[in-house]
């Protein structure tokens, strides 16, 4: 007789199919190959795991520094905003003339939102940008003077555009953007013109809770991030922080106002390379989309 | 009757009689040492004068000066009377613009060309009650030379250009001395309109003025006005010489109307009749055929135009600009605006001096511009215009009224007082003015605007003598009397635009004002001739 007996851990009655082979490589001469077979090869046992490398597999697809090999840089950024938007409907009937936008902004603060949402309007639609110097300011060094890029070759033809974009260099104490003096009044402050700008795009966010989301973050960056104090800074530093790390983008999986606003605002503030870890990252995916070229001159 | 009687009738006679002469004799010893008393009272205040007045040399009229002598004395202007010559003595030239005395004191203004500075003579060692009585009997305007010690002041004396010093008069003559009665005061050519109706005081109206214009030309407002329109014409010249455009001067007597019968002067030419030159259009593109390239130049214009409004004159100075370009007229209007934003940043920057004098009697807002200018194209402009409630046709020309609301339209927008609208319809443009290549509708013509009126029209000119012909019998002219002109493009002529703008409605523009003849120095209108 033993002298100790154990009670059996697992039943002894369980059929084990030991896999005969022990790697499986991949067939290098076939097509249509399926990831979530070399997931599952590679030890992931669950396949329903397969959905959530695809989500994986859409994060990796806007191109990052490190994982880009599909988009060749740099180009022309393809547009990232894919919506459609009534100009009609918005900017007032087209009476068979330019429909321009008048933007009187201070020379010492450029509005770097702005510069980026152009890049946008000018992939969406013909822009005729132009740039002049108010009489009220003596002189304006030569970057700001070239901030809209080079003069479109059919300038001297207004009527081929659908869209003006005047940017007007001049004394004001607060950025201002006039349309259609006789209908509209003019809107004050850089974030309420990227609003406007942005709805031109056709791809304000249609849910609400995603849409006053966006607002917050964009009411964040101008109360808090620019004309707050240092404490209100990191503050906001560390709420985008944590909501990076969440998700890509600040309003989850799509890029949007909230993140053209914030990056600039963060940008234009400085010390980027002490910011946190998820803000680095995420300035660097939105220098990688493109559309910020036209920033960088424009910080110390 | 006792001889006696008789005696003593004649000693009471002889009594009575000495009686009267007695008193006769008292009056007349009265008389005489009242007499008496005045000559020695006389003689008196004689010797006083004589004796008081130690300064009769320091102070008197001089004889007209026919170049006597060759004096080797600096004067010294008003302008340069600044603290930094406190206490020196200097001579000064220059008019009285007021005097007034005060007890043993006399207060004077002297005046010149903008600059006014304070003078004081008071009775003392240096000067007699004569002399200061003298200094306050001069008339205004009056040219007097002064020999004073400049002093500092603590309280800035707010009424003359120069706050900080006044004069300590030690000698004064007069040059040249003026009539008593001005046919108007110089204080009230300078009040501004307002300030005369609510204090009551005189202002002088226009005609007066310019009836009298060379007393109006002397007040300090029209010394600045002047001064800067010299600016925009060296402006002007500056400008396009360092652009490479060369100066030519056209012939003002020519043989036919270049722009269209109507508002001609006709003068006679020995045994036929001339014209005055309404433009110099027809000579600077001749300049152009003859290989010129950018040609400018600046003379009189003359336009018979019986209109009798604020902007209009038959007779101004013209500064008109003509360049051959390479593939676009865009290129023209590009040196056109630029030559006029040199200009205004040149006034800006070099005359605020002169802009701040004329706004003291004739306030406006600061001109405004933008760089590079504003252009807008004219179905903009009809759109804008339908925008703000204006009834009109696509094709319609601009009227008065609707170009200034225009003008007030774009100023909201865009915040400038100077912009170009360009393709204006071709129905309304000279029969010179070269179509639209791709809308036979419109033209490449284009006018530019100063606070919503308009100074320069301007265009593509055809350089084809055969699409000349055709447009010129489109507009039914007389081709024989425009022969020379056809001509001029048959040998080889350059692809050129160009257009003209005036000086006087310039100057009035950019200062605000609002009537051209204020910025004229000796205007014609059908109503004057003279001065």
């Amino acid at each position: 007789m033993p002298m100790y007996k154990v009670k059996p851990v697992s039943p002894a009655d369980i059929k084990i199919d030991v896999p005969s082979c022990m790697y499986k490589s991949p067939n290098v001469h076939g097509h249509g190959m399926n990831c979530g077979e070399h997931a599952l090869q590679n030890g992931e046992v669950d396949p329903s795991l397969k959905a959530t490398v695809d989500g994986f597999a859409k994060t990796v697809t806007t191109p990052d520094a490190d994982l880009d090999a599909s988009t060749p840089s740099p180009g022309p950024a393809e547009s990232v905003f894919k919506g459609t938007a009534d100009l009609d409907s918005l900017l007032g009937k087209d009476l068979g003339a330019l429909r321009d936008i008048v933007i009187n902004a201070n020379p010492a603060r450029p509005p770097l939102s702005l510069l980026v949402l152009h890049a946008l309007l000018c992939q969406r639609y013909q822009v005729l940008s132009s740039v002049h110097v108010h009489s009220s300011v003596s002189a304006v060094p030569p970057p700001l003077l070239s901030c809209l890029g080079p003069r479109h070759i059919d300038s001297y033809a207004r009527q081929r555009f659908q869209l003006g974009f005047t940017l007007i260099w001049k004394d004001v104490s607060e950025l201002q953007m006039k349309f259609s003096t006789q209908s509209m009044c003019p809107i004050e402050g850089e974030a309420n013109v990227a609003r406007f700008l942005f709805r031109l795009l056709g791809a304000e966010p249609q849910d609400p809770a995603a849409a006053t989301q966006m607002d917050c973050w964009i009411d964040k960056a101008v109360f808090q991030l620019s004309e707050g104090g240092s404490k209100d800074r990191a503050a906001v530093l560390r709420s985008l922080n944590a909501a990076l790390g969440r998700s890509p983008w600040l309003l989850g999986q799509e890029f949007s106002l909230a993140d053209i606003v914030c990056a600039c605002f963060v940008l234009r503030a400085g010390q980027t390379t002490s910011a946190p870890v998820n803000v680095q990252r995420w300035l660097k995916s939105c220098q990688n989309l493109g559309h910020f070229d036209c920033v960088y001159p424009f910080l110390q | 009757m006792t001889k006696e009687n008789v005696q003593g009738a004649g000693e009471e006679e002889q009594q009575a009689q000495s009686k009267k002469a007695l008193k006769k004799q008292q009056k007349e010893a009265e008389k005489a040492a009242k007499k008496a008393e005045k000559q020695a009272k006389l003689a008196a205040e004689q010797q006083e004068t004589d004796e008081d007045d130690f300064a009769k040399d320091r102070y008197g009229i001089c004889p007209m000066v026919q170049s006597q002598q060759k004096l080797d004395r600096a004067l010294v202007r008003v302008q340069d009377l600044t603290p930094e010559k406190a206490e020196q003595q200097i001579w000064v030239r220059a008019r009285i613009h007021t005097s007034r005395a005060k007890g043993k004191q006399c207060f004077l203004v002297l005046r010149h060309q903008q600059f006014t500075v304070q003078a004081l003579l008071a009775v003392g060692e240096r000067a007699s009650k004569q002399m200061v009585k003298f200094a306050a009997n001069l008339t205004k305007e009056s040219i007097i030379d002064v020999e004073a010690v400049v002093k500092k002041v603590e309280q800035k004396i707010e009424s003359c250009s120069q706050q900080d010093v006044e004069l300590h008069v030690e000698r004064i003559f007069v040059i040249s001395q003026s009539e008593a009665r001005l046919p108007l005061q110089l204080e009230d050519a300078v009040r501004p309109e307002g300030e005369g109706d609510e204090e009551g005081r005189a202002t002088v109206n226009q005609d007066t003025r310019l009836d009298n214009r060379v007393i109006d030309l002397r007040t300090t407002t029209s010394q600045a006005i002047f001064r800067l329109q010299s600016g925009v014409c060296q402006l002007f010249r500056d400008t396009l010489i360092n652009k490479g455009f060369v100066e030519i001067q056209t012939p003002k007597i020519i043989s036919a109307a270049s722009e269209g019968g109507a508002n001609v002067f006709t003068v006679s030419y020995f045994k036929t009749s001339a014209y005055l030159a309404q433009s110099p259009q027809l000579y600077k593109q001749m300049c152009i055929c003859a290989d010129f390239d950018k040609v400018f130049c600046v003379g009189p214009v003359f336009r018979a135009e019986d209109s009798n409004t604020h902007r209009h004159l038959t007779e101004f100075v013209g500064l008109d600009i003509e360049m051959a370009f390479n593939y676009h007229y865009h290129e023209v209007i590009d040196s056109i605006t630029d030559t006029m934003v040199q200009i205004f940043k040149g006034l800006r920057d070099r005359f605020q001096t002169e802009i701040q004098t004329v706004n003291k009697q004739y306030p406006s807002e600061p001109f405004k511009f933008l760089e590079p200018t504003l252009r807008l194209e004219y179905k903009e402009a009809v759109a804008m215009l339908k925008a703000a409630g204006v009834e009109m046709g696509d094709e319609e020309d601009l009227s008065t009224p609707n170009e200034k609301l225009l003008g007030r339209l774009v100023k909201e927008k865009y915040d400038t007082d100077f912009y170009v609208l360009d393709k204006y319809p071709l129905a309304v443009r000279p029969f010179y003015t070269m179509p639209d290549p791709n809308n036979p509708k419109y033209s490449n013509s284009y006018d530019m605007f100063m606070r919503g009126e308009e100074i320069l029209s301007g265009a593509q000119r055809i350089h084809d003598a055969q699409l000349l012909t055709e447009r010129a019998m489109h507009h039914s002219i007389d081709l024989e009397k425009i022969k020379a002109y056809i001509d001029s493009f048959r040998y080889g002529a350059p692809p050129h635009a160009g257009g003209g703008i005036g000086l006087e409605r310039v100057t009035m523009l950019y200062l605000g004002l609002h009537n051209v003849r204020q910025t004229s120095m000796f205007p014609r209108d059908p109503k004057r001739l003279t001065p």
